[in-house]
């Protein structure tokens, strides 16, 4: 394919270029597929769509190896549809990156091949069912967060993505929070599980917004321009604020021994973040990165007959058609 | 056949008998009966649609915003006269679809059929594409059960199936 070669600062035109691009933003206009842009922009767009493209569809394996455990028909039905969900959501979100130019090719090669970056929370194990509950509401909790900032995102094609997950993420949230509340109200061995997937969730869950805003070198430039609307902090702000006290509430207590209310800020103030781990995760050491990409590789191996059976298909009636 | 990747099809959702049909995104398929199937999956796991319909991305013709305030139809070849479908993006308010079908239009370019919709319609930027090449689900009662009630019956995947969901149960209880 023919890539881009415009919006590099040091095209003549750039700096008036980038004022109206900066204005347009200003105005809360939004930035469409052949519209100007900087190529940074685009660059940055490009890398935080298809990550958050991958993100969705691996996000279908930990939960996906419930489907056939679940404990009733019901709750079968209800992650059946979750998961259906995630790869649709893999589907808008490809579309959005395409639209920059990037083909669905190239970022399902960069995905297989190791190269591309996916949400660091889906390489954690669900070892119990409530994993399942816990990921429903506090995994999809903070997605829905970030995923209601993106909604205003400057970039037209990712903000539309945005706002049809979002609204149909809720249905995840709640399913999630129902399952939780009510074994979190259930026997003792159901409270313990229960209990012992928010000690393993808790941190990932947490780390999931990303590094601090002091060590998160694209936020500026991503606040600037509209890509992002609120900072890494920020969003994990207003998830553990909602959060935290819902979990009280319901007899649960996460793994935390620092966590306390700040009476004068209003908000909730958790202890240091584990990141040694988040860096060792994100660059390979986690427990399941090798499975996941594994599994990917698979249903894209398995799915190789149908996808050339299609093929076959279609020729044989343009042939026809041409006959 | 394609290269690496199969063909693009922009996906046309419309909602109700009365409302626009409305782009919603795309879908790669090998046809665009395949694309049709795809985009029902894709677009249409939740009960709020009346009609769907394919056309390949390579054949609409668009003009941006910023293309609208230049010489944007100048130059442009033109052929026979054939039907065009014309979509307009309306504002820049936050919204899940992007071109609504604002007319069908006889022209003999998609420039000229966006030309004669800018006599009708508002927008900020515009889609044409013939009307030969979209291929749509038929508005009969068999189909549209067929295609588009099954969903009516999954109400597990709306959130107000779910009602209240509290912690502090006793308390809020109806």
């Amino acid at each position: 394919m023919v890539k881009l070669r415009i919006g590099y600062p040091e095209d003549p035109d750039y700096p008036e270029r980038l004022a109206e691009f900066e204005a347009r933003i200003a105005r809360g206009e939004k930035i469409e597929p052949g519209d100007w842009m900087p190529a940074e922009y685009r660059r940055q767009l490009i890398r935080m769509i298809s990550q958050h493209a991958h993100s969705e569809w691996v996000g279908m394996l930990p939960e996906g190896a419930w489907i056939t455990r679940a404990p009733s028909l019901r709750r079968k039905l209800i992650l059946l549809a979750k998961v259906q969900d995630e790869a649709g959501h893999g589907q808008y979100l490809y579309h959005a990156a395409e639209t920059l130019g990037v083909t669905r090719e190239e970022m399902v090669e960069a995905l297989l091949s190791g190269r591309a970056k996916y949400s660091n929370i889906f390489n954690y194990p669900t070892l119990t069912w409530a994993d399942v509950g816990i990921i429903g509401w506090l995994v999809d909790g903070m997605a829905i967060k970030n995923q209601t900032m993106l909604a205003q995102c400057s970039y037209g094609p990712y903000s539309r993505a945005m706002v049809r997950i979002c609204a149909e993420e809720t249905f995840h949230h709640k399913q999630g929070k129902e399952a939780v509340l009510l074994y979190a109200r259930g026997s003792r061995k159901q409270r313990q599980m229960v209990q012992d997937a928010l000690n393993r969730w808790w941190w990932p869950t947490l780390m999931m917004a990303g590094p601090h805003d002091t060590d998160s070198p694209h936020t500026p430039l991503l606040l600037r321009w509209g890509i992002k609307t609120k900072t890494n902090d920020q969003i994990r702000q207003e998830f553990l604020n909602e959060h935290v006290p819902e979990l009280l509430e319901a007899g649960l207590t996460p793994p935390d021994p620092e966590l306390r209310y700040d009476e004068k800020t209003g908000n909730w103030v958790h202890g240091p973040i584990p990141w040694d781990e988040f860096w060792k995760v994100i660059n390979g050491e986690g427990p399941m990165n090798r499975h996941r990409l594994l599994a990917r590789e698979r249903a894209h191996e398995e799915g190789r007959w149908v996808r050339e059976a299609m093929e076959a298909h279609a020729k044989r009636r343009l042939a026809q058609a041409a006959d | 056949m394609w290269g690496t990747e199969w063909p693009r099809y922009e996906v046309i959702k419309q909602d109700t008998p009365k409302s626009p049909p409305q782009m919603v995104g795309s879908v790669h398929a090998t046809d665009p009966e395949h694309a049709l199937l795809l985009a029902r999956h894709v677009f249409v796991r939740r009960p709020s649609a009346y009609a769907l319909f394919v056309a390949p991305a390579e054949a609409f013709f668009h003009v941006t915003q910023e293309g609208l305030k230049g010489p944007w139809s100048e130059g442009l070849e033109e052929g026979p006269e054939e039907a065009y479908w014309v979509f307009a993006k309306r504002s820049h308010r936050r919204s899940m679809v992007y071109g609504d079908l604002v007319g069908r239009f006889l022209a003999k370019g998609p420039a000229s059929a966006i030309r004669e919709a800018l006599l009708h319609a508002q927008g900020v930027a515009f889609w044409a594409v013939p009307e030969r090449l979209v291929v749509g689900t038929e508005p009969k009662e068999e189909v549209i059960e067929s295609w588009f009630a099954p969903a009516k019956d999954k109400t597990y995947r709306l959130q107000s199936y779910y009602g209240l969901v509290t912690a502090k149960e006793v308390e809020d209880a109806p």
